[in-house]
C-alpha cells in the first residue's frame, strides 16, 4: 500500500512539474520579428561621388548636409 | 529634435598655421586659454626652436631624456601611429626634413636641397624609447612631430573646450558633441559638407609645403619625398589622430590600395589624384 502511494506521487508531481513547465515555457516564447538591438548598420559601405578633383566616399556614419560649413579640413 | 545653441568661435595663427576653436556655452576666456594651451604646447613640440621640449629631446639622442606629460603622450601617440600605419606614419623624419631643405619654417623659406644623403628611415620602435616620464632617442636617429602632433592637440583641445566642442589645428579636425543644432558640427570635407560627432578629419596633401620638386611627406621607405598617384587624401576618422594617420597613410600607400586601406580605417574619405597621375 505504502509503495503504491510513493509511486502515484511521484507519478503525479512528474505530471504536475511538465505541465508548469510547458505553461512557463509557452508563456516566455521568443519573439523571432523582435529588431536587433543595437541596429546593425548596413554592410553596403557608403555612397562614391566625384568631388573636388577626386573620389569621396561617404560611410553609413558620417551624415552629409547642404548646410554651411563652420570650418574645413585642408592640408597645411 | 533640433535645437540652437549659442556658439563661441575662436580663430588665430599659431603652429605655423591657422586654427579655429568652435564650443557651445563657453566663454571668450574659455576660448583664449585653448588659444594659449595650443600655443604653450606647441613651443614645446616644435624642432624649429633648440630650446623647446622636443628639440632638447633630440640633441640628448642616445642617452634618456626627462618628458613632461604631453610630450609622453604624442610620443606614444606615434609609436601607435606607427603600428597603425605599418610603418608608413614615422616620425623619426627629421634627418630626412634637413635632407630636403625643410631646416626652418617655410616662412622663412627652404634652405639647399641635399636629397643624396637621405636614407631609409629604421623602424620607429628601434629607435624611440618611451617610459614613464622620460625617453630616448637612438644615436642618428631625431624626431619631427609634424602633422601627429595636429592630430593629437585637436583631440586634446575638445576635452579642454568641453563636451560640445570643435577644434581645428591647421586642418586637423576634432569633434566632440552634437553640435550648434543637435546634429553634429558642420565642416567642409572635399567640397562637401559632413556632419561630425564624436569624430576627427583631416587631410594629407603634397600640394603644400613643396618647393620646386621637393614636398614635406616622406616616404620612410626611402627617406626622398612620396611620389604616388594620389596628391591629396582627405579623411574622417574616430578622432583627428586616428584621421591624420590614415590620411597619410593612403596617400603614401598609392591610389591601387588606398580605398580599400580607407574603407577598412575611415568613416568617410576624398582621394584626390595627383596633377601627372
Amino acid at each position: 500500500m505504502r509503495a503504491v502511494l510513493l509511486k502515484v506521487g511521484a507519478t503525479v508531481l512528474t505530471f504536475a512539474t511538465t505541465a508548469m513547465a510547458a505553461v512557463y515555457v509557452t508563456s516566455h516564447l521568443k519573439n523571432s520579428a523582435a529588431p536587433l538591438r543595437p541596429t546593425v548598420l548596413s554592410a553596403t559601405g557608403g555612397a562614391t561621388f566625384s568631388a573636388a578633383g577626386g573620389s569621396l566616399t561617404v560611410g553609413p556614419s558620417v551624415q552629409p548636409s547642404d548646410v554651411q560649413p563652420v570650418t574645413s579640413t585642408y592640408a597645411s | 529634435m533640433r535645437r540652437n545653441t549659442a556658439v563661441e568661435s575662436h580663430h588665430f595663427a599659431a603652429l605655423g598655421t591657422n586654427c579655429s576653436l568652435f564650443a557651445a556655452d563657453r566663454s571668450r576666456a574659455d576660448m583664449l586659454e585653448g588659444e594659449f594651451w595650443v600655443r604653450r604646447l606647441g613651443a614645446r613640440l616644435t624642432r624649429f626652436s633648440a630650446d623647446s621640449e622636443l628639440s632638447q629631446l633630440n640633441a640628448a639622442a642616445g642617452g634618456w631624456f626627462g618628458i613632461g606629460e604631453d610630450l609622453e603622450a604624442v610620443l606614444r601617440a606615434s609609436l601607435n601611429a606607427f603600428e597603425m600605419s605599418a610603418g608608413l606614419v614615422n616620425i623619426a623624419v627629421l634627418p630626412s626634413m634637413v635632407a630636403i631643405g625643410y631646416t626652418r619654417p617655410l616662412s622663412e623659406g627652404a634652405t639647399v636641397a641635399t636629397l643624396d644623403t637621405a636614407r631609409p628611415l629604421r623602424a620607429l620602435p628601434d629607435v624611440l624609447s618611451v617610459r614613464r616620464g622620460a625617453a630616448r632617442v637612438a644615436s642618428g636617429s631625431a624626431l619631427d612631430l609634424g602633422g601627429i602632433a595636429k592630430g593629437w592637440m585637436a583631440d586634446r583641445l575638445c576635452e579642454v573646450l568641453g563636451p560640445n566642442a570643435l577644434a581645428n589645428v591647421g586642418g586637423d579636425l576634432g569633434a566632440v558633441g552634437a553640435g550648434p543644432e543637435g546634429n553634429g558640427w558642420p565642416v567642409a570635407v572635399a567640397g562637401a559638407t559632413l556632419m561630425l560627432r564624436g569624430q576627427g578629419a583631416a587631410t594629407s596633401s603634397v600640394r603644400r609645403r613643396r618647393w620646386g620638386a621637393v614636398h614635406h611627406l616622406i616616404d620612410p621607405r626611402t627617406g626622398l619625398p612620396v611620389r604616388t598617384g594620389l596628391a591629396e587624401v582627405s579623411v574622417v576618422a574616430a578622432g583627428g589622430f586616428q584621421a591624420e594617420v590614415v590620411a597619410k597613410t593612403a596617400l603614401l600607400i598609392g591610389p591601387e590600395l588606398a580605398p580599400a586601406y580607407c574603407a577598412a580605417h575611415a568613416l568617410a574619405w576624398w582621394l584626390g589624384a595627383a596633377d601627372d597621375g
